[in-house]
């Protein structure tokens, strides 16, 4: 058993979208479908004023309102803690992403596979990555599991030009992400939902 | 093209070298069935370790983008301009290349300087100078000057470097202006990200100076808001805080490091004995010495002398008397930025540099200064931009930081390192002109954008709109009738684009190569495909911040389309014009084989793209890492050491006062008395830096009250990648790139809300966009994303929030920095709600 998870450093981060671009490449999803996304938002008023940048990708959380949400059982999760969607088995209904308190959950709209980022048709490159996809059905963040099964990290990790997403099993207390997360204080999004997800933040 | 031969069978990915941005990371590209489908850092480059920006991130989505141009095509419909559909239909290379040959070679036969070229595929530098070998100086474009006119000339002129970083690893305390290195752009971003977020974790304390919240203001310790182009008002009221109020400067570095001990005189020239040697003042002698002569010890630094009835003066004193009525008071008039706080930057600015303290480097001894001020375009891209890079490298030099651990670090342009010469008075040589050498002055001029008019410039290309329109004005004695542009686009990046309009309906024919189409394609007769860097070759090092060596491009899959190779493109033209041998030799020249002969491309014979490379592989790195050891290994890149990065020129001193500028404008001077012409503007030419009113501050006078900027970052390279589908769906939903910025204290008394159309108007002329309110701006200021600024093969979400930023500059020597030719970017404009 694990529990795979991420950290991601607020203070390394600079906002700059490379986990958005990398995943988008990774996973080559459809126009307007981001997995990982990084919200910008202005504090503060001038002169006293900032910019943050928070980066969001699927909680994988350990007490998914997702899953539970899911009639078709198309939801479900792993022993490493991944919340995947299979394909074949997703009604498209549509309950999981109402339940997402993070709007995590990307649907596959009529027509959206039909057409590419290209005015027509789709590229080599997007028949390719279009094939996983199926219209009418569910689709998330995986935390690359087709890349952690194969010992690598996912995606958006090894691009960070900043080294702020940090990759890990966050069940052993003295491992890489229990530590940091001790030592800095890490928190989660939306505590009052109870989700108990497994992407953690630090405080910038 | 066999690729799939050019990697181990067992292994799919391919190593290479990112294209979408000048800077080049390392990369890898994962390849199936002849398909790309990943593209990761290469994580064995020691220069990005692994990491890509988004740019980087985006690359398939330009190899595979339909709006790329796949085979050559010619125009069918004559009429050209805005908004005209040139009824391009596809023909054959062959065609094409004739169609090129045949226009090209008859204003070639008649006059070759009336070609004019736009090229911008910084990469590729070994290719630009072909107009040369044409016969034509022509220089069409702003791209280069527009941010780095008077940037790379100040750092030649410093060390021999081509651009510049704080010490990523040493520094403390980093104040950082108008730039976006470690944060959002400029140097080599992906891993200069990662050195900057490792720097700060350890402490480092970062001041950021911009109009604007940048990512370096939204990251930085403090953010100070400024106007654009005052920020050497804030640098110089700090320098005088150091000189005449906290006393405290590296006397030691400028004494022993520097000219600033050598004696000037009152006509601004240095005091030099029969031998023509520079003299100091020795202070146990009481009297001149040579600069070689009197001990470090007596050698004064400051005071002014009397000496056979003249006074003389050092270097450093000279300026510390300019600075005297530059007072932190007086500059915050100017920058708006409190003399309070000026006060306070200089004080802890000079504390962190710890003056006096050594660091030991694989046991060599270096003077220690982890204070350090970094800058890049906004900063210094203004009319007086000579004296905004002077300002910030001589502040510097007063705490000793210059290329020492922990301070102001040279950067190479490319794998030869510094250009260091020995030169006066042991002193530094300037090299300011690094690109190409320094054309010697000519009346009437030969180039349109006036070269022959700039000793120490970078070549500025503006110029072209007034000196097109106006030949007579400055002698220009033809009229350029055929255009190349080479993956530029000059009616985007030229300010005035009216007129540049104008003069390109001028033009009898246009030949473009280039990807996709772009706003200054449209007005070509013919375009020729160009490959994308996925599928080309290409060995490339250009200003590595931390690391040296080349990185090789190659294809990682056949070409998409029936696209050619720029260097096969220009080389088949060359070879139809007859001048392939020209060719030849001027490649070896730029090559460095004339200095290695064993390389020599021989004049008669035509080298294919795979063929050069390999030469110029094995011309630096020896016979066994040729082009196929690049293509196994991708790149020989490794860290500088810190005897290349830590004064590599030695015991050479470098220029405080800098008299070779002042002499150049002398001379200058009395060239263009010899000819007659008496109106031309030399008054930058000056020694030493200090504030002076810029045009742009007497527009504020004539009622264009606030300012105009434009910015960007990490999303998007200046214009070209702003048409990409993956990078502009994402800037799209963040709200700097939502329309035309504005502080919400302006924007109320102005009437103005988020979404109001607002029309801004310069001198020059007037754009129209969608306001988007903002804390996040100085209230004086309203700032631009380039990201909007696109008028072509954007799409309408885009076109509707902005308008094309450069239609707000001009083009002429009013805002031209007059000895560097340097352009100004920022712009004085009238807001209006619509
Ligand atoms: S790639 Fe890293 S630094 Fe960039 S936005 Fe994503 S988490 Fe932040
Ligand atoms: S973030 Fe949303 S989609 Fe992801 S596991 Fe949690 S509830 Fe499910
Ligand atoms: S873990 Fe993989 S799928 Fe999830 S956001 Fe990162 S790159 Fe995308």
């Amino acid at each position: 058993m694990a529990r795979l998870g991420m950290v991601i450093d607020l203070k390394r981060c600079i906002g700059c979208n490379a986990c958005t671009l990398a995943c988008k490449q990774e996973n080559g999803t459809p126009e307007g479908v981001h997995y990982a996304r990084v919200i910008t938002r202005e504090v503060g008023t001038y002169p006293k004023t900032r910019r943050t940048f928070l980066p969001v990708l699927c909680n994988h959380c350990d007490d998914a309102p997702c899953a539970q949400a899911c009639p078709s059982g198309a939801t479900w999760i792993r022993n490493d803690g991944l919340v995947m969607v299979e394909r074949e088995k997703c009604i498209g209904c549509r309950a999981c992403a109402v339940a997402c308190p993070y709007m995590n959950r990307h649907f596959m709209e009529k027509g959206l596979l039909e057409h590419g980022y290209s005015t027509d048709g789709l590229s080599p490159y997007e028949a390719i990555k279009f094939a996983e996809f199926e219209e009418g059905t569910m689709t998330k963040c995986t935390l690359c599991g087709h890349r952690v099964d194969q010992g690598l990290e996912p995606a958006c990790v090894i691009t960070c030009p900043t080294d702020a997403r940090i990759f890990g099993d966050l069940e052993p207390e003295d491992g890489k992400l229990q530590k940091l997360i001790r030592e800095r204080k890490g928190w989660t999004l939306l505590p009052e939902c109870n989700t108990k997800p497994s992407v953690f933040y630090l405080d910038d | 093209m066999a690729v799939a031969q050019s990697v181990p069978a067992e292994s799919n990915w391919i190593p290479s070298t990112c294209g979408m941005c000048l800077h080049g990371c390392g990369i890898r590209v994962q390849v199936r069935d002849g398909v790309a489908l990943k593209i990761e850092g290469d994580p064995t480059n020691p220069d990005n370790l692994g990491k890509l920006c988004p740019k980087g991130n985006a690359g398939l989505s330009r190899l595979y983008d339909s709006t790329r141009v796949l085979k050559p095509m010619k125009r069918t419909n004559p009429r050209k301009g805005p908004g005209i559909d040139p009824k391009w239909v596809e023909i054959s290379w062959d065609e094409a290349y004739g169609t090129v040959a045949r226009e090209l070679g008859k204003v070639r036969a008649d006059d070759p300087r009336k070609l004019l070229c736009a090229i911008g595929d910084f990469q590729r530098i070994l290719l630009w100078g072909w107009p040369a070998v044409f016969g034509s100086p022509n220089f069409f474009t702003s791209l280069g000057n527009y941010c780095g006119g008077s940037y790379h000339p100040v750092n030649g002129s410093v060390d021999g470097s081509f651009a510049a970083i704080n010490d990523y690893d040493r520094c403390n305390y980093w104040i950082q202006i108008g730039s976006g290195d470690g944060f959002s752009s400029h140097l080599h971003l992906s891993g200069s990200a990662k050195r900057m977020a490792d720097a700060r974790m350890r402490g480092m304390r970062v001041v950021t100076l911009d109009p604007r919240m940048s990512v370096a203001a939204a990251k930085a310790d403090e953010w100070i808001p400024t106007l654009p182009g005052t920020d050497r008002a804030f640098v110089l009221g700090m320098a005088h805080v150091l000189i005449h109020e906290l006393k405290q400067y590296d006397r030691e570095f400028l004494r022993d490091r520097t000219n600033a001990p050598y004696l000037v005189k009152e006509d601004g020239y240095l005091l030099r004995d029969d031998e023509g040697r520079a003299m100091v003042w020795d202070m146990q002698l009481a009297a001149p010495q040579p600069w070689n002569a009197a001990a470090p010890a007596d050698m004064a630094l400051e005071g002014a002398y009397e000496f056979a009835g003249m006074r003389v003066r050092t270097g450093f004193q000279v300026w510390a008397d300019q600075l005297r009525d530059h007072t932190p008071e007086r500059m915050s008039e100017i920058c708006t930025v409190s003399a309070e706080t000026i006060r306070r930057i200089a004080r802890e600015f000079v504390e962190a540099a710890q003056i006096g303290a050594t660091v030991e480097i694989e046991g060599k001894t270096y003077p220690f200064r982890p204070a350090a001020l970094n800058y890049y375009r906004g900063s210094q891209s203004h009319a007086n931009g000579l004296f905004d890079n002077l300002t910030y490298k001589m502040f510097n030099m007063l705490v000793g930081n210059i290329d020492v651990p922990g301070g102001h670090l040279g950067v190479p342009l490319d794998h030869r390192g510094f250009f260091i010469h020995e030169g006066e008075d042991g002193v530094l040589k300037p090299e300011p002109h690094q690109l190409h050498p320094a054309p010697p002055f000519k009346y009437p001029p030969d180039s349109t954008h006036l070269m022959e008019w700039f000793p120490i410039g970078f070549d500025a290309g503006q110029l072209n709109t007034e000196t097109l329109l106006e030949p007579e004005r400055f002698g220009l004695n033809y009229s350029p009738e055929v255009m190349l542009m080479y993956h530029s686009n000059p009616l985007w990046n030229l300010p005035e684009t009216d007129k540049v309009e104008k003069i390109m309906a001028r033009m009898k024919f246009v030949v473009a190569i280039d990807i996709q189409r772009t706003e200054s394609t449209e007005w070509a007769d013919v375009f020729l495909p160009d490959h994308t860097y996925l599928e080309s070759y290409l060995l490339n090092c250009l200003e590595p911040p931390a690391v040296t060596g080349h990185s090789l491009r190659q294809p990682v899959v056949e070409p998409v389309g029936d696209t050619k190779d720029a260097y096969e493109i220009l080389t088949e033209i060359a070879e139809r014009l007859g001048f392939r041998d020209d060719w030849n030799d001027l490649l070896n020249v730029v090559t460095g084989f004339t200095a290695n002969p064993k390389y020599l491309l021989d004049p008669e014979k035509r080298y294919g793209v795979e063929e050069l490379w390999d030469r110029y592989a094995r011309s630096i790195y020896g016979d066994d890492k040729g082009l196929d050891w690049f293509k196994e290994h991708g790149h020989a890149v490794r860290y500088r050491t810190p005897e290349e990065t830590y004064m590599p020129y030695g015991k050479l001193r470098i220029p405080f006062y800098f008299e070779f500028i002042k002499r150049l404008g002398d001379e200058m001077q009395q060239k263009f008395e010899q000819v007659g012409m008496k109106d031309w503007p030399l008054d930058n030419y000056q020694p030493l830096p200090f504030w002076k009113n810029s045009q742009v501050i007497e527009d504020g006078k004539a009622g264009y009250r606030f300012y105009a900027i434009t910015f960007k970052e990490s999303l998007h390279t200046f214009a070209d990648t702003v048409v990409m589908p993956w990078l502009s769906e994402v800037s799209e939903k963040d709200a700097i790139h939502g329309g035309i910025l504005v502080n919400p204290i302006t924007a109320e008394n102005l009437g103005i809300q988020t979404g109001s159309r607002i029309r801004l108007t310069s001198p020059a002329g007037s754009i129209e966009g969608q306001a988007q309110v903002v804390e996040g701006i100085h209230p004086e200021v309203f700032g631009v994303s380039n990201a909007i600024t696109r008028h072509f093969v954007t799409n309408d979400r885009q076109k509707q929030r902005g308008s094309h930023f450069n239609r707000l500059l001009t083009g002429s020597m009013r805002y031209t920095d007059s000895a560097t030719g340097g352009l100004e970017s920022s712009a004085r404009v009238r807001v209006e709600k619509i």
